[in-house]
C-alpha cells in the first residue's frame, strides 16, 4: 500500500484547484505496479504491541488496479490473504483467502468497516480510490511535520459507498505526497493516517510508514514498508481469487 | 513391531528434500504443534473414559517454480484413547479405521499458464459458499471421530481449473475414494449396538468420481452450479453372512448449487444439493442452507437454518453427521476483544427440540507463536435423535498451540 492508496478526493468554492491538487497528486505517484513487504505493529489503548507482517503487490494504479496481501507472520495467520479489486466508478470488491479452512469469502460492503486482522486499518482503508469517486473542497493551507499542505476535504459522492462521511486530507507542496487523512463519520473524527519517512523510490515520492490511529479505541498500528519496488512484473491472473488459493 | 517399509517412509523424504533444496525466496513453510485435553463429566455407556489427551504436529511447505508449484504437508498424531492407530501402517488413501500415525497431508503439483490451472496430487478442495452446512461440498470428506470437533481430510485428485475471475469452471477427477473416518464403535462418539457385533473390513469401492463446478463472480452476486458423480463419504452398514458389521460406500450422483447476495444489512448465503443413488439401499434426498452473515464492530454473526427433504427413503442404516446436523436452527457468533484475544459461540438446535449443541470457545495468544484454548461443549436431547444421542458427552476443552 502505497500513501497515495488511501488517497481521498471533492466540489465547492475552489473545487476545481482541489481536484487538480488531488489528480496531480495521483499522477506523480501512478506506477505499472508495485510491490513491498509490510511490517506492522498494533498498538493497543494500553500500550500493549503486537506485531504482524505481510507481502503486498498491486497491478495497475488507481481506480483500475488489483492488489493482494498476504500474511506473513505471526504463524498463526500465515497465508491469509485479501484480494482487492479497485473500480474507477464504485467500491472494490475484496475476498478473503483463509488457508486453515481452505475457503474464500467475499468482505461484503456492509462489513468493509470492520478492522482487518486485529490491525487499526478497515477493509475499506485498504481500497485505492479513483478521484471521480469522491468531491473536493480545497479548506487552506495547514503544514504537517513542518511541510506545507494544501488541506483538501473530501466527501464521497452518492454512488460511493463509505463507512466515512468525509475525509480531510493533507497533499504537501513540494512533492504532492498525502502527508495526513484525517476520517469522519458524521462530525466525529474516528481514525488518522499519518504518513512518514517519505522517500524517492524509482522517482516516486512515497511515505515508507504509515501510522493509522483509531481514536475511537485509542489504538493505532504502524506500518514500515520494506524492499519498497515499483514497476515490478506482475501477472494479471495472479490477482484472482483462484490464485489465492493457489499461492496458498 | 515392523521396521517402517520404504513405502512408509518416502513421503517423509520426499517431504525433506523439498524442504532441503527449495531456495528461501521461493520456499515457504508454516505448520504448528497442538496438544488437546478433552474431559467428559459423564461416562458413556460404550466409554468408560472421561479424558482424552490428543497432539498433532502439521507441517506444510510449498515451492514455487515460475508457472509449476508443488506442495507438501503431513500430520503426526498421538492421543490417549486409542483414536490413532499405534503402528506406521500407511495408507495413502487415508481408509484407516483410527487415524493414521503419519498421514499426508498435501503432496501435490500445480502447473498454471493464463486462465488454466492444474493441480494434481493430495489436495484439500473445497466446494460450497455456506458455513454452517455445504451440502454440494462433496470432495471434502472429515474425520468425524469426535463428531462435533470434524477436521476436512485431503483427496488423491486432479484439478483443472479454467476460467477468468468472473466466471470459472472447475473440474475434479479423484480415481479412489477417500472416505470420512467415522466415530469408532467401542468410542463414547461411536453409536451404541445392544448386541456386540464386530466390525468386518469395509467394502470400498473401485471406481472414481469426478465432478464439474461452474462459478460465477458477479458485481453483486456470486452463484455456482455443480455436478459430482460417484460415492458418498459417509457409509452405509451391512450385515455379513458371518453375522459382522460392514461399512460400504454407496454410489452418490449430486446436483447442487449456491449462491452469496449481499443485502443491506446482511449477505444471504444459500445453498442446495440434490442426491441420487442407484443403490437400493441408499436414500435420494435434498439438503439445503440458508444463512445470513453480518459483521458489526468486533462482532461477527452467521445463524440459518439446515433443512433436508428426502425424496425416496429407503431401507437405510448409515451414519452421517451431515444429515444428522440438518433440520436445524444454526448459528455462530464471535467477538474480537482485542488484538490477542476472542470468544466465539455457536449453537446447533433441532426444530423438533429432541437435540442442542451449544458452545463456548475462549482464545488467547501469547506473542508470535502461542495459542491458547478453552472451552466447553453442551450436548442435551433425546436419545433418538442424531445429537441427542450424544447427551453424555457434554465435555470441556483445552488447547494449546504453537505455530511457526
Amino acid at each position: 500500500m502505497n500513501s497515495s492508496v488511501l488517497l481521498l478526493v471533492c466540489a465547492g468554492l475552489y473545487a476545481q484547484d482541489a481536484r487538480q491538487i488531488v489528480e496531480e497528486s495521483q499522477r506523480r505517484g501512478r506506477a505499472n505496479s508495485q510491490r513491498y513487504e509490510g511490517v506492522l505493529e498494533v498498538i493497543a489503548a494500553d500500550g500493549k504491541s503486537s506485531s504482524k507482517s505481510w507481502q503486498s503487490m498491486r497491478l495497475g494504479s488507481y481506480g483500475n488496479s488489483k492488489a493482494v496481501i498476504r500474511f506473513t507472520a505471526p504463524a498463526e495467520v500465515k497465508g491469509v490473504a485479501l484480494l482487492i479489486i479497485n473500480h474507477p466508478d464504485r467500491a472494490s470488491d475484496q475476498w478473503m483467502w483463509t488457508p486453515a479452512i481452505g475457503r474464500d469469502r467475499r468482505i461484503a460492503l456492509q462489513d468493509r468497516s470492520t478492522r482487518f486482522f486485529g490491525t487499526d486499518f478497515s477493509f475499506e482503508d485498504l481500497e485505492e480510490r479513483d478521484v471521480d469517486q469522491y468531491e473536493f473542497r480545497l479548506l487552506g493551507e495547514d503544514p504537517i511535520d513542518g511541510a506545507a499542505c494544501w488541506r483538501i476535504e473530501a466527501r464521497p459522492r452518492q454512488t460511493k459507498t463509505s463507512q466515512y462521511t468525509l475525509s480531510h486530507l493533507w497533499i504537501r507542496k513540494d512533492h504532492y505526497v498525502a502527508a495526513q487523512y484525517e476520517n469522519f463519520i458524521k462530525d466525529q473524527l474516528v481514525r488518522r493516517l499519518h504518513a512518514a519517512d517519505i522517500q524517492d523510490v524509482q522517482g516516486i515520492w512515497t511515505a515508507r510508514t504509515l501510522e493509522m490511529t483509531d481514536l475511537r479505541r485509542k489504538s493505532r498500528t504502524i506500518l514500515r514498508m520494506q524492499k519498497l519496488e515499483y514497476n515490478v512484473p506482475l501477472k494479471d491472473e495472479e490477482f484472482t481469487v483462484q490464485a489465492l488459493r493457489r499461492e496458498q | 513391531m515392523k521396521p517402517p517399509s520404504w513405502d512408509r517412509l518416502q513421503p517423509v523424504l520426499v517431504f525433506a528434500a523439498l524442504a532441503h533444496f527449495a531456495p528461501a525466496q521461493s520456499f515457504t513453510q508454516r505448520g504448528f504443534l497442538e496438544t488437546t485435553g478433552i474431559f467428559y463429566p459423564q461416562t458413556a455407556p460404550n466409554d468408560s473414559g472421561q479424558a482424552v489427551g490428543e497432539s498433532l504436529f502439521r507441517y506444510e511447505a510449498f515451492y514455487k517454480l515460475t508457472d509449476l508449484r508443488f506442495a507438501a504437508g503431513i500430520d503426526a498424531r498421538f492421543d490417549t484413547h486409542q483414536q490413532t492407530d499405534r503402528s506406521l501402517d500407511f495408507s495413502w488413501f487415508d481408509r484407516t479405521r483410527r487415524r493414521q500415525v503419519l498421514a499426508v497431508r498435501r503432496l501435490s503439483a500445480t502447473y498454471t499458464h493464463g486462465k488454466l490451472t492444474i493441480e494434481a496430487g493430495k489436495q484439500l478442495i473445497r466446494w460450497g459458499k455456506a458455513d454452517v452446512l455445504t451440502p454440494t461440498d462433496r470432495f471434502a470428506p472429515a474425520d468425524f471421530l469426535n463428531v462435533v470437533e470434524s477436521d476436512f481430510l485431503p483427496i488423491t485428485a486432479a484439478r483443472l481449473t479454467y476460467g477468468t475471475q468472473a466466471d470459472t469452471i472447475d473440474l475434479v477427477f479423484e480415481p479412489r475414494l477417500t472416505p470420512s473416518r467415522i466415530p469408532l464403535l467401542n468410542q463414547r462418539w461411536g453409536v451404541p449396538i445392544p448386541v456386540p457385533i464386530p466390525e468386518a473390513p469395509a467394502d470400498f469401492p473401485g471406481a472414481p468420481q469426478y465432478g464439474a463446478r461452474w462459478n460465477h463472480i458477479g458485481s453483486v452476486a456470486e452463484y455456482s452450479f455443480s455436478f459430482y458423480n460417484g460415492f458418498d463419504h459417509l457409509p452405509l452398514f451391512r450385515l455379513t453372512p458371518a453375522f459382522a458389521l460392514q461399512r460400504f460406500y454407496p454410489q452418490l450422483r449430486m446436483y447442487g448449487a449456491d449462491a452469496a447476495v449481499p443485502l443491506g444489512p446482511v449477505t444471504v448465503k444459500s445453498e442446495a444439493a440434490y442426491f441420487t443413488s442407484t443403490n437400493p439401499q441408499s436414500d435420494e434426498y435434498v439438503l439445503y442452507v440458508l444463512q445470513l452473515e453480518r459483521q458489526a464492530g468486533e462482532w461477527s454473526f452467521v445463524a440459518g437454518y439446515a433443512g433436508q427433504a428426502v425424496t425416496d427413503h429407503r431401507s437405510t442404516v448409515g451414519y452421517s453427521p451431515i444429515r444428522g446436523f440438518t433440520r436445524s436452527i444454526v448459528a455462530h457468533a464471535s467477538y474480537t476483544i482485542d488484538t490477542n484475544r476472542s470468544v466465539t459461540f455457536e449453537a446447533v438446535i433441532h426444530q423438533n427440540g429432541q437435540g442442542e449443541w451449544l458452545r463456548a470457545v475462549y482464545t488467547q495468544a501469547f506473542g508470535q507463536h502461542w495459542r491458547a484454548t478453552a472451552g466447553f461443549a453442551l450436548i442435551r436431547g433425546n436419545p433418538s435423535d442424531f445429537i441427542g444421542q450424544y447427551n453424555r458427552n457434554s465435555h470441556l476443552l483445552l488447547t494449546l498451540r504453537y505455530s511457526f
